[in-house]
């Protein structure tokens, strides 16, 4: 886990087999409701399909990360500034915390984002999201452009400037709005893996 | 009436670089070391190897109502946060210990071995295996609430504080205004900082004059600020470590070493606080616990600094500030603190014995001023007279410093923010006692020290004022007046010094000197208790009975309690002919003590008058 950018480019190939995997187990989500996130009422949730044109973002956190916490004011004033043009969900990959306890956080950390739980990491493997707080950025044509940190507030777990000094989400919003594409479309983020969640 | 000034600073932190030579070769003979047990010891199960590790080195911070995000008590809890635990002990950025292993040994060291840190490598690896039910062993458990009993006595800060959501560390000083009504001796302070998630640490100052008071902007708001300069009349009060950080247990003080707590003492905490996302409100309490036996042995505190080397060029990536102190006398070292911002790379104490011996008090490889922490010896230190204490702190003013808070980098010197530097390293030592009363070993260290700041920087203000101080308790006036000049030198308008070398040179009859000083001290602080004393006793000294008054007055509506003040005050009533006035405030100087033989005196003197002039 050190400092050097894990610029995998993520293959367009293998994004159109992962997507389609994905919208092929949607299908058949009302059937069993495999395969799919929920919203906080239960109800299976396609966050890319319900986009309507916009850019999507996707913001993994979770209830018991600091460092995922401490991100809580940026995440929610990112979501205000690009309003109108961007979706953000934030997607709780936990199995365990119940909707209340969402709600509940979300509360407490001033979200007024809608909330996603994805206990099959379905938006997890979409995203090749590892870490939370994590960002997945999809353009208006629902392909990943970015995924990994917020900005560079910390270098480590412990590690933390006392302000970014770059600001990957950003970037990553701005030229998915202009149409451009990025010269690196991953970055490591720091805070809580995932798959403790598995 | 003077005042001895001490800086103490608030304790700061650092964050330790992950990388560099040594951090490497450890990680690698982790990986090393976490493929053996693998294979060596078929399985590794949380119920018998890693549930000891977790409960005895995870669990005091990692349970409900400490300072860790989330507990670690069970299989469940450790599992849903395996390789993140993985991770951070494999870096050593958990259990957060600072320094490296050495020969001195310090007390409730919080460091994994090798082997612990590779079993828990292994049992991620594995798939984290519960294990068997009956290798579990029982869950430690933790006293609720007060971790000492219950406190003879509990402050609450006045105001809350609100940390903001967002930005960068804050750090707030709460003033107790503390609830002892005669002097009481302390033996342990329990620091509740509140919110235990977001306090990074706190330490408690003894403030005797008021100095924290008179930086809030109403009483009981609390001060902003990352240091601390709190005056003190006496040099011992000061002498012990009152220091919070999380999951350590707060510390009583043997028998013997206990703190004197006056009426009227305040207790200032300086806290250093982290944005967790979320508004906070934040209001320590303090415990407090007293104890019978008074004092019979008097540590000091002994600081080594060197601020005025502290100037680093940006972009220097390994900025050396040494600072070398001689013990005149035998003493053994309790405790340490080395304490930077966030420049500090690598700090490094040493001793040289008089026969060459060199002895390490503290290396830290990767200063993290997050995790800064008082270290005591599990046994002190004996260091003989003529030992030679050396401070070697560098620091990293590049742009790879991550924690740098100038991006990009620029000059840095020594000062109290947290984007100013420091290079201090505060040592708690107890002097060998003599036996010769007129040779007291602490005086003798503090003289020595005020001399060798002076001799690092002649414009050291605290260190003039202090040596004044010490030099005017062994009756030195006419040194006393000079450092106390020095100090005015600095700092024309300072108002504490420009009282006390009023003070010394009234006490040595030169009152028309001491007249300006005094008005200087008013002017900057008008409430100034004891510089209206002293320009009263100045004045009357004069004959300027009416001048007098106007202070004597000034310093009784300050302090109601003092008796010297309101005996002053009749004695100038009685100078301008108002007997009548003059008589209660004799009798009012009484009440607070019966024994002021200065009002019983002039009592006495009022009522023979009174009746060999029956009219």
């Amino acid at each position: 886990m050190g400092r050097q950018l894990h610029t995998f480019r993520v293959c367009r190939l293998l994004l159109l087999v992962i997507v389609a995997t994905w919208l092929a187990s949607f299908t058949s989500a009302s059937a069993g409701a495999q395969n799919t996130a929920f919203d906080l009422a239960g109800n299976a949730v396609n966050p890319l399909k319900s986009a309507g044109g916009k850019v999507v973002v996707l913001v993994f956190v979770r209830t018991d990360c600091p460092v995922s916490n401490r991100y809580a004011p940026t995440i929610q004033r990112l979501s205000v500034l690009y309003a109108g043009k961007t979706a953000f969900w934030l997607v709780y990959p936990s199995k365990s915390e119940s909707a209340e306890a969402i709600r509940k956080h979300e509360r407490e950390y001033g979200y007024t984002i809608p909330a996603l739980r994805d206990p099959q990491h379905v938006l997890v493997k979409e995203s090749h999201a590892q870490i939370t707080p994590e960002v997945a950025v999809f353009d208006t044509g629902q392909h990943l452009v970015y995924h990994g940190r917020i900005d560079n507030l910390y270098e480590d777990i412990g590690r933390a400037r006392s302000v970014a000094t770059t600001h990957e989400l950003e970037d990553a919003i701005s030229a998915a709005l202009s149409g451009k594409s990025l010269a690196a479309d991953a970055t490591h983020a720091v805070g809580c893996y995932i798959s403790d969640l598995e | 009436m003077t005042r001895a000034s001490q800086t103490l600073s608030g304790f700061s932190i650092i964050l330790a670089l992950a990388s560099g030579g040594v951090a490497a070769r450890h990680a690698a003979v982790t990986r090393e070391s976490a493929v053996k047990p693998a294979a060596a010891q078929a399985q590794v199960t949380f119920n018998r190897d890693i549930a000891p590790i977790v409960f005895r080195n995870c669990a005091q911070c990692h349970h409900p109502g400490e300072a860790g995000p989330f507990p670690l008590l069970t299989y469940a809890d450790v599992k849903s946060h395996g390789r993140q635990i993985a991770f951070v002990t494999s870096k050593r950025i958990m259990p957060p210990w600072l320094p490296e292993p050495g020969e001195l040994k310090f007390a409730d060291e919080l460091r994994l071995s090798y082997e612990e840190i590779a079993a828990i490598q292994a049992w991620v690896d594995q798939g984290e295996i519960e294990g068997s039910a009956s290798d579990l062993p029982p869950q430690p458990t933790f006293p609720v609430g007060w971790q000492l009993g219950k406190p003879d006595v509990i402050a609450r800060a006045a105001k809350p504080y609100l940390l903001p959501a967002s930005g960068s560390d804050s750090y707030w000083n709460f003033v107790f205004r503390t609830p002892v009504h005669r002097a009481q001796w302390l033996r342990a302070i329990e620091i509740r900082p509140g919110d235990k998630r977001l306090v990074h640490h706190a330490n408690v100052l003894v403030d005797r004059e008021e100095s924290g008071r008179r930086l809030e902007k109403e009483p009981g708001a609390g001060f902003a600020g990352m240091e601390l300069i709190i005056e003190s009349e006496a040099f011992d009060p000061d002498s012990h470590f009152l220091f919070w950080k999380p999951g350590s247990p707060p510390y009583a003080e043997p028998d013997g070493m206990a703190l004197r707590l006056d009426k009227n003492t305040d207790l200032v905490l300086n806290t250093h606080f982290q944005p967790s996302g979320k508004p906070e409100l934040v209001q320590p309490t303090l415990g407090l616990y007293f104890t019978d036996k008074p004092a019979t042995v008097h540590p000091i505190l002994l600081q080594l600094d060197n601020d005025r080397m502290l100037d680093i060029p940006p972009g220097e990536k390994n900025f050396l500030v040494s600072d070398d102190f001689t013990l005149p006398v035998d003493a053994s070292v309790l405790a340490i603190y080395p304490h930077a911002h966030y420049l500090g790379k690598d700090l490094l104490a040493l001793a040289t014995l008089p026969d060459g011996t060199k002895k390490t008090l503290i290396h830290i490889g990767n200063w993290d001023l997050n995790w800064q922490a008082v270290y005591r010896y599990q046994e002190p230190v004996d260091l003989p007279a003529g030992t030679t204490i050396s401070m070697r702190f560098t620091y990293d003013n590049s742009a790879d410093n991550i924690r740098n808070p100038n991006q990009p980098p620029k000059r840095v010197v020594a000062g109290n923010r947290a984007s100013d530097e420091m290079a201090h390293l505060w040592l708690q030592v107890l002097p060998r006692e003599t036996g010769d009363a007129m040779m007291d070993p602490r005086k003798q260290i503090q003289e020595a020290l005020a001399l060798h700041h002076i001799q690092n920087n002649p414009e050291d203000f605290e260190a003039h004022y202090n040596l004044a101080a010490l030099l005017r308790m062994k009756g030195d006036v006419a040194g006393a007046v000079i450092q106390f000049t020095q100090a005015v030198r600095i700092r024309p308008e300072e108002a504490t010094a420009n009282n006390a070398l009023g003070g010394v040179l009234l006490g040595s009859g030169r009152v028309a000197e001491a007249i300006p000083y005094l008005n200087t001290a008013l002017k900057g602080r008008p409430d100034y208790f004891d510089a209206h004393y002293n320009l009263g006793i100045a004045l009357a000294t004069q004959g300027d009975f009416p001048g007098a008054l106007s202070h004597f007055r000034a310093a009784v509506r300050l302090n109601p309690q003092d008796a010297m003040a309101e005996a002053n005050l009749g004695s100038a009533l009685a100078e301008t002919g108002n007997l009548k006035d003059a008589r209660l405030h004799f009798e009012r100087a009484l009440q607070i003590d019966p024994k002021n033989e200065l009002a019983r005196e002039n009592l006495e003197q009022l009522n023979r008058d009174a009746h060999g002039h029956p009219n």
